[in-house]
């Protein structure tokens, strides 16, 4: 069995996320701790642990930080609803929150399985930083962490420059990208244009006609219509659900990179931003992998397989 | 009974002082001390912290390991000039016989806040990376903490790491900035009242008459902290007196009076660290901070000394 961690915000394409990792088989989610993001941390708990019962699993949800290091929050009831999940109200799950803090809680699973916890991150990563400063010796021991932030190669989302995960919390981002940790950052681009689920793609996975598929579609509600009133997009567009689609399956991401990446946390109108040297012009040493392509059509199989 | 503390250190020369008088002050229990970076590395502050509740025999109390390096900022400037490179005045002092605890300060400061709420107070006397922490982990911990009395800063004079930061909050000037947030009372003893308080040759030479374990050890690792402060301010013997004078302000209040206002801290550039009093209410509102205008130091120097010379 592979071990993950997931760190996560969860919201309806996080839930998605979520699912897609309960429902493989030779996959152990240890634990999932909230942080606050696209919606506060309290109801993000509730979201996660919706999904959890959803797929009949028993995970342990913890919360984390409820807001970011140094900044004001700023939630994104725009994009995923005022419940986060598509304005849905699902009701209160009867999986508990477990009582510990989910820092502390992440802290101790990679102490006790060293080398062998996949960490995929979908939220702002105040959580994570605050691990590894308390703890910085687990930056060594995570087999591999996969990031859902950041933007590379295209323009950033709530800002021109950034993308909302690294944006919320800047200087935790900056910490989780120099601390040591082997991680491969997956931008926003890479669920865009071809990679979201056109209208006939939406229509196919109803068509499968299972609560998971229901799901899916039902608490991306919000999202859907955003997306492609906001941001002028063909359809459904999955974030979070694409790197984990890559955290399950590293061949969907077909092209990547070693580079020195940093996080601007001060510029006026640029903080939030990840700064990829690709040309090496800073000749400082690679700290992070860039995710440049994904198999598209890989990502959506992997995605109609889980929800079948 | 007795005030219930935590102190958040980086031994330390001054911190020694301030630690020893602490343990051997009725009005105070000492909880547990957590250490940080800022005299020396935390590896070495963690050591000396071991070494302090040892030294007159309080092992029981719990040694838990902070932060290695600040919140955001690189490390820079571990003061080995002033304390020197063992934060003990370069006298190489045996290995302690315990051990920290397994929890990290952070998670020790949660614990033990949660388990009196109400009841603790906070003592950092070193840069506020493990307060801060604490702080963004456990945001619930703000209202159950009695209050925080911390050395650093300054509003009133010129800084000592540079023109204008004072060293612990220069260390890590955003967990000061989170810790100048916090809701519950935070009172600053800065460079304002602990430059005020000068620690005199004559002065130590009494104290150093007691020949108990603290004032021998504290006589043994002065001389770099002389040095240091004649070199940088021609003091000719005599020296400032940071951290006792927080642990003089836990004892009794009185020897102080404060202002209350809100305290910005700088976290870039030129002013990095510098911690300004926004006297005329001007910028965003912020939390007032308890700071450290005047002192009595006479006070401070005779409580100090009628502790440490028992």
């Amino acid at each position: 069995m592979r071990k993950f961690w997931i760190d996560t915000d969860t919201a309806s394409d996080d839930a998605v996320a979520i699912l897609m990792a309960l429902r493989t088989d030779d996959v152990d989610v240890l634990g999932i701790s909230v942080v606050a993001g696209n919606v506060p941390a309290e109801q993000g708990s509730k979201n996660a642990r919706y999904t959890a019962e959803l797929c009949g699993k028993k995970t342990p949800v913890y919360m984390g930080a409820t807001h970011p290091l140094m900044r004001e929050p700023e939630w994104a009831y725009f994009f995923h609803g005022n419940d986060g999940m598509g304005n849905m109200n699902y009701p209160e799950a009867s999986l508990p929150l477990q009582k510990e803090n989910g820092v502390f809680a992440f802290i101790e699973a990679v102490r006790a399985n060293p080398g062998e916890i996949t960490l995929v991150t979908l939220g702002p990563l105040t959580n994570i930083a605050l691990a590894l400063r308390l703890a910085p010796d687990i930056a060594k021991k995570i087999s591999m962490c996969y990031t859902m932030g950041g933007a590379a190669v295209t323009l950033g989302n709530v800002t021109p420059a950034a993308e909302y995960n690294i944006y919320i919390d800047p200087e935790a981002a900056k910490i989780v990208f120099h601390s040591g940790i082997p991680l491969l950052m997956v931008g926003w681009e890479h669920c865009m244009g071809d990679a979201n689920f056109s209208a006939d793609e939406m229509k196919m996975m109803r068509s499968f006609n299972t609560k998971y598929a229901d799901f899916t579609l039902d608490c991306n509600a919000t999202a859907i219509a955003t997306n492609q009133n906001w941001l002028s997009e063909p359809g459904l567009a999955l974030p979070d659900p694409v790197t984990m689609a890559v955290a399950l399956d590293s061949s969907i991401c077909t092209e990547r990179g070693s580079y020195y990446v940093d996080v601007e946390t001060i510029g006026e109108a640029t903080h939030g931003m990840t700064v990829v040297d690709k040309l090496g012009v800073t000749n400082k040493p690679a700290n992070i992998e860039v995710c440049w392509k994904i198999d598209i059509q890989a990502w959506k199989n992997l995605l109609y397989e889980r929800i079948k | 009974m007795p005030q219930k503390i935590i102190i958040d250190t980086d031994p330390g020369v001054d911190d020694t002082i301030a630690i020893t008088t602490a343990l051997r002050s009725p009005e105070l229990e000492v909880l547990g001390l957590t250490s940080i970076f800022g005299n020396a590395v935390t590896e070495t502050t963690t050591q000396n912290a071991l070494r302090l509740v040892e030294l007159e025999g309080h092992d029981s109390i719990p040694v838990a390991r902070g932060s290695e390096v600040p919140l955001l900022m690189e490390l820079e400037g571990i003061a080995s000039d002033v304390h020197g490179r063992d934060g003990m005045g370069n006298t190489n002092l045996p290995a302690p016989k315990g051990k920290p605890i397994e929890k990290s300060a952070a998670e020790f400061i949660i614990d033990t806040v949660r388990a009196y709420p109400g009841e603790v107070i906070l003592a950092p006397v070193g840069p506020l990376t493990n307060i801060a922490l604490a702080l963004e982990i456990d945001p619930g911990i703000a209202s159950l903490i009695k209050k925080i009395v911390l050395m650093g800063g300054t509003v009133s004079v010129a800084g000592n790491i540079s023109p204008v930061a004072e060293a612990n909050i220069y260390h890590d000037a955003h967990a000061a900035d989170i810790v100048m947030q916090a809701s519950c009372p935070v009172v600053m003893v800065g460079l304002d009242v602990t430059e005020q308080v000068i620690m005199t040759p004559q002065y130590f030479e009494e104290l150093f008459e007691a020949e108990n374990p603290a004032t021998n050890l504290i006589k043994r690792i002065l001389p770099v902290y002389q040095e240091y402060h004649d070199r940088f301010r021609g003091m000719g013997g005599s020296t400032h007196t940071h951290d006792p004078s927080a642990i003089a302000y836990l004892i009794d209040p009185d020897l102080f009076k404060t202002q209350s206002v809100p305290v910005f801290v700088e976290t870039q550039g030129h002013c990095k660290g510098k911690t300004t009093a926004d006297w005329h209410r001007q910028w965003e509102s912020r939390v007032d901070t308890e700071v450290c205008m005047e002192v009595n130091s006479s006070g401070v120097l005779d409580l100090i000394k009628e502790r440490l010379a028992k």
